[in-house]
């Protein structure tokens, strides 16, 4: 097994295209998006049918890759995270197939 | 009196309240979010082929253009009346009161709908370009609101260069303004004839449609209002309701002037009186993604969208028959 790290960023669906954007410039190879159902933050608690205009709604993005890829990715994702809902983490996984990521 | 009690008692304010207390008792029914984003794109293609129809049959004059141009220039006014209202009388900052004034100078097209339902019902008669002025009058608000949200200190808050072909893209190429208008030069392309075709689909199951959706509708306002209403404080609320009067009579004044009948008139009042929660909510996230979401969202479907629905309705269509030439 080879290790790297995972990036997984939840945010508000408005911004989600540029933060794919951001992880595509990065050089990784890959991510998934998926819909966030319900939350709580922010003394507010949101659901994805409360709002016709969907503009409330949180997905969640998924990205494995190096080290140097990842942190490439930060810090445009710490300023979309400035001004846009969202949280964002990272941590180390174990793959099998390094040459996918 | 009859009016207000006709309104109320109808089934498509009755399914809405219906909607609205399960949410408030907090009622685990649900509709498909995918169900209930095609039951609107329905609505606005069965509205849009209709006002096309009546396009057709030579609807569309210079007095018709005259209150297009009237409508957007009461969609841009508005949100600078809301914006400083708000500013004036509740705590709200400045990216927030512009991002809740947008929503109150645009449109809702549910509230539309019912409008014209409530219309109909009251023995007056629409036509169809207003349709096109409802389409009109969705993107004015935007604009307004950016201008005010990029004075001063706001403009920290506003949309960062990068988002700007995206936000042009939301606020005009939304689902409201290109199947509105789409549908309406499909109607009046295809004119009568063409409608009697797609009648059995599109006209008479609209009524049912709409029960169903305004269903939809009121459990997604109750559970809004039940995650939201903390973040509103009363002179929040009493601006969700008062603001939909004070538009109302401004674009009674726009009626008068432009002659119309009792009719459009209570149409286009209902149009400045509603608030958007479909395609301003959008823009704003990208354009203010520091503006408050749960202020606007629940403020315009929480509290003005219920009172136009269940109160608003009556009083505007007595304020067209007020200010309409030879209206009873």
């Amino acid at each position: 097994m080879h290790t790297r790290l995972r990036l997984e960023l939840i945010i508000e669906r408005m911004a989600a295209k540029r933060a794919c954007s951001v992880l595509e410039a990065a050089g990784l190879t890959g991510y998934t998006v998926l819909p966030a159902i319900s939350g709580f933050g922010g003394a507010t608690r949101w659901n994805r049918d409360t709002d016709m205009s969907a503009s409330s709604d949180m997905v969640v993005i998924i990205s494995i890759g190096a080290d140097s890829q990842i942190r490439a990715a930060l810090t445009e994702l710490e300023g979309l995270l400035g001004s846009h809902i969202g949280v964002l983490t990272v941590g180390e996984v174990q793959v099998l197939r390094p040459h996918r990521f | 009196m009859d009016i207000a009690l006709a309104t109320l008692l109808s089934p498509i304010v009755l399914f809405f309240l219906l909607g609205l207390a399960a949410a408030l008792l907090k009622s685990q029914m649900t509709i498909p979010e995918a169900f209930a984003k095609g039951l609107a794109i329905y609505l606005m293609m069965s509205i849009g082929l209709k006002g096309g129809v009546e396009i057709s049959k030579g609807d569309l004059g210079w007095d018709a253009g005259a209150v297009m141009i009237s409508a957007v220039a009461l969609s841009f006014l508005l949100p600078l009346i809301a914006y400083s209202l708000l500013r004036l009388t509740t705590r709200l900052n400045e990216i927030d009161a512009a991002a809740t004034a947008a929503h109150y100078g645009s449109i809702s097209i549910v509230t539309f709908v019912a409008a014209g339902q409530a219309i109909n019902a009251a023995g007056l008669q629409t036509s169809g370009y207003l349709v096109a002025v409802a389409a009109l009058m969705e993107v004015p608000a935007i604009i307004s609101a950016l201008i005010i949200a990029n004075r001063g200190q706001a403009k920290s808050g506003s949309v960062a260069g990068s988002e700007r072909g995206e936000l042009a893209r939301e606020v005009l190429l939304n689902a409201s303004v290109v199947v509105l208008l789409g549908s309406l030069v499909i109607g009046w392309i295809s004119g009568e004839q063409g409608m009697q075709r797609v009648a059995p689909f599109f006209v008479d199951p609209f009524q049912g449609v709409l029960c169903l959706f305004l269903l939809d509708m009121g459990l997604s306002a109750g559970r809004g209002l039940r995650n939201g209403w903390r973040q509103l404080g009363p002179g929040t609320i009493a601006f969700g309701l008062y603001m939909p009067i004070i538009s109302a009579i401004l674009a009674a004044g726009v009626a008068f002037l432009n002659g119309m009948s009792a009719g459009d008139a209570a149409l286009l009042i209902t149009l400045a009186a509603s608030a958007s929660y479909i395609a301003v909510p959008a823009a704003m996230r990208l354009a203010l993604p520091k503006a408050k979401p749960s202020i606007y969202l629940t403020l315009s479907l929480g509290i003005t969208f219920p009172f136009n629905l269940i109160l608003g309705l009556p009083i505007y269509i007595w304020l067209a028959r007020a200010v309409s030439p030879g209206a009873v």
